[in-house]
């Protein structure tokens, strides 16, 4: 057993992060409970910097390990992404707990109660999911993998109902605790199974046997086929993929709007991420061979994923179970990339995450920013003119809808083109066709969204809906629909980067002399956003 | 490697004691009721059936509500459980290293690390309120 503990440091770092968060948020000082969401970004910015320079750097301790892991670089990748999207998250989170409470703290109404405040505990959730995302990379067996997949979602439970104190994100926490934990099971169910068919629970030690039994009777395990198969099913709750995506809108549509656009991007990450990892154990980046049960499987999961996730965001006039179907739909998109399969599938899809984490995050921080007496902007239609009000706003959403829908020459439609050409490229022609058609349906309601905050004619109570007195949002959007627009220059460095994440332990002496140029560029140009 | 069901075949020995160990504790669990049931005298009465409570007359019925901070307090034991859970192997393995070695350093290092989070977590828990009782 080779010694690890060094290349989690960027996720010892977040977790170690995390408890001090717990320690600030009980402080008497209000000064200090302020200061959470900074030592939050801190801590993201220093665990993603330690990822880049000292940890994933070309080591023989690290070419020692990589044999025990599916995708020894894939962390870096992840780790780097997490803390970049993270950090926009924690502009676009600044302020939102407890604002109520803290308000009346403030003004001497009720006397400070560590019991009555959740704020630190938020950040300490926020920060846990974060580092399970993290690990969810790294991970080389079985119980890795349930355990960071569980440190990535239990969180965010307790974030949907502490996130606004009112009856809606209680029982949307509800629904979504409840239904989590039945997805858990059945993916637990599936590794059981896989388990029990090869009797190991390291990921690289289940695609040796399997392989070995492929070779010995000419076919996959059955055992483990179904075990796989329902692991898969499982994982799709993350995704909120088809048939597992109902909860989607209720829970969506119920957080607060910054606590949507966390759920939006970190659970389905760790799912997307945790899927590479799992159909590893195929063996199909040695042969590129998928069984032909899980190909038809996560072929109808995806046609069904894009083509409900679309169409139920067509039916919506609420924004944010407009964008909730949206964000069903694009689990339908990542879908493609896995079945394009290791190599231009997986590259596209870490670029699609990248694109559609900095999307997501930019929509609902313009959500987060508008309020109207206190509560949410909640129809599309109410943000009819938003332009002559809030310019940047307007344009923030424009910019960030558009690049959701691929709009050239942002970063969304360059993403969206590697997904489809891997798409493409791997035979999957007809899955291609499907998802343009879909893309077709989706410019229908992204360019509402675009549109009607720019040249609609305002309400008669456009005047009432005001900015949130925390910039957070605001520079969160301006950032990142800078990036947006900046990003796509640097996209085939990002390609070659994702490429490098991507490598196989045995490939990797022959990669390493270029290693050097593919780390920097990419992160280059994600590094003005982490250091603004 | 050997096809499953030879594997499950060479290791199905070795659960034997906790076979014996199930059909030990069944055994002995149907002989004492048994044997008290056939054995014992059987005097009735108001007393003898109402509910055990420690010794005390029962007061009231058990569904009432408690007071959440019982629970809070229970979360706060389960830090020191775990903590008990983790110092206990780690022990078992530590006395196996060679004093002063690197190894033991680092060793010792980790579990001094993981003690320092859980008392974070006490103090958290301290801080919190948890103790104060009004």
């Amino acid at each position: 057993m080779i010694d690890r503990l060094w290349f989690l440091m960027p996720e010892l770092i977040v977790l170690g992060g995390a408890v001090l968060c717990a320690i600030l948020g009980v402080s008497r000082k209000v000064g200090v409970r302020n200061l959470l969401p900074v030592f939050a970004g801190w801590t993201l910015i220093i665990a993603g910097v330690v990822a880049w320079l000292f940890v994933y750097v070309p080591s023989t301790e690290l070419a020692a390990v990589a044999t025990e892991v599916p995708l020894p670089w894939l962390g870096r990748w992840v780790v780097i992404m997490s803390a970049v999207v993270g950090l926009m998250l924690v502009f676009v989170q600044a302020g939102l707990v407890d604002r109520v409470y803290e308000a009346a703290v403030a003004a001497g109404r009720v006397a400070f109660d560590p019991l009555r405040t959740t704020r630190g505990e938020y950040w300490v959730f926020f920060l846990l999911s974060v580092g399970g995302l993290m690990l969810t990379s790294g991970a080389s067996d079985l119980v890795w993998l349930f355990l960071a997949l569980e440190l990535t979602s239990l969180p965010t439970y307790v974030m949907v109902a502490i996130g606004r104190v009112d009856r809606r994100s209680q029982e949307a926490g509800m629904k979504y605790f409840f239904l989590g934990a039945l997805a858990s099971a059945v993916f637990l169910y599936g590794f059981a199974m896989l388990y029990g068919a090869t009797g190991t629970m390291s990921l690289v030690d289940i695609r040796t046997v399997l392989a070995e039994q492929v070779a010995e009777t000419g076919s996959m395990n059955p055992l483990a086929t179904i075990g796989l198969m329902v692991a898969v099913l499982g994982i799709a709750f993350k995704l909120a993929a088809a048939p597992l995506h109902l909860y989607a809108a209720d829970v969506y549509e119920g957080a607060a709007a910054p606590v949507t656009a966390f759920l939006g991007f970190v659970p389905k990450a760790a799912g997307v991420i945790a899927l590479m990892l799992l159909l590893s154990v195929t063996g199909w980046q040695e042969d590129g061979q998928l069984p032909q049960v899980l190909v038809i499987l996560l072929w109808v999961m995806a046609v069904l994923t894009m083509t409900l996730g679309n169409i139920g965001a067509l039916l919506q006039t609420r924004i944010k179970r407009m964008l909730a179907y949206s964000s069903i739909a694009h689990s339908g998109y990542l879908l493609i990339g896995i079945l394009a399969g290791p190599g231009a599938g997986y590259t596209a899809v870490l670029i699609y995450l990248v694109a559609y984490g900095l999307s997501n995050t930019a929509t609902f921080s313009v959500l987060a920013g508008l309020r109207r007496s206190g509560q949410e902007v909640e129809f599309l239609d109410d943000l009819a003119g938003l332009r002559e009000r809030h310019p940047i706003m307007a344009w923030g959403m424009a910019i960030s809808a558009g690049s959701l829908l691929g709009f050239p020459p942002l970063l969304g439609f360059w993403a969206k083109l590697l997904l489809f050409m891997a798409g493409i490229a791997s035979g999957q022609l007809v899955l291609v066709i499907i998802a343009g058609v879909n893309s077709a349906i989706s410019a229908w309601y992204y360019l509402k969204i675009m549109a009607i905050p720019l040249v609609g004619t305002p309400k008669s109570d456009a005047a009432s809906i005001e900015r949130v007195d925390v910039p957070g949002a605001r520079f969160a959007l301006v950032l990142i629909s800078g990036a947006l627009l900046v990003m796509p220059v640097a996209l085939s460095d990002m390609i070659a980067d994702a490429e490098a994440a991507l490598r196989e332990p045995d490939k990797m002496q022959t990669v390493d002399e270029d290693s050097g140029h593919a780390g920097g560029s990419a992160i280059k140009q994600e590094q003005p956003s982490l250091q603004s | 490697m050997p096809p499953m069901s030879l594997m499950l075949a060479n290791q199905l020995p070795l659960y034997l004691p906790i076979v014996i160990l199930i059909v030990m504790a069944i055994i002995f669990g149907a002989v004492n009721i048994l044997g008290s049931h056939l054995l014992g005298p059987k005097r009735y009465g108001e007393e003898k059936m109402s509910t055990y409570e420690s010794g005390m007359n029962p007061i009231g019925t058990a569904r009432r509500r408690f007071n959440v901070r019982f629970y809070i307090l229970a979360m706060t034991f389960l830090v020191f459980d775990v903590e008990i859970i983790f110092l206990y192997p780690w022990a078992v393995d530590f006395a196996q290293l060679e004093p002063g070695s690197p190894e033991a350093g680092l060793f010792l290092g980790r579990i001094l690390f993981f003690l320092l989070m859980s008392v974070i977590a006490y103090v958290y828990a301290w801080k919190k309120g948890v103790f104060r009782w009004d």
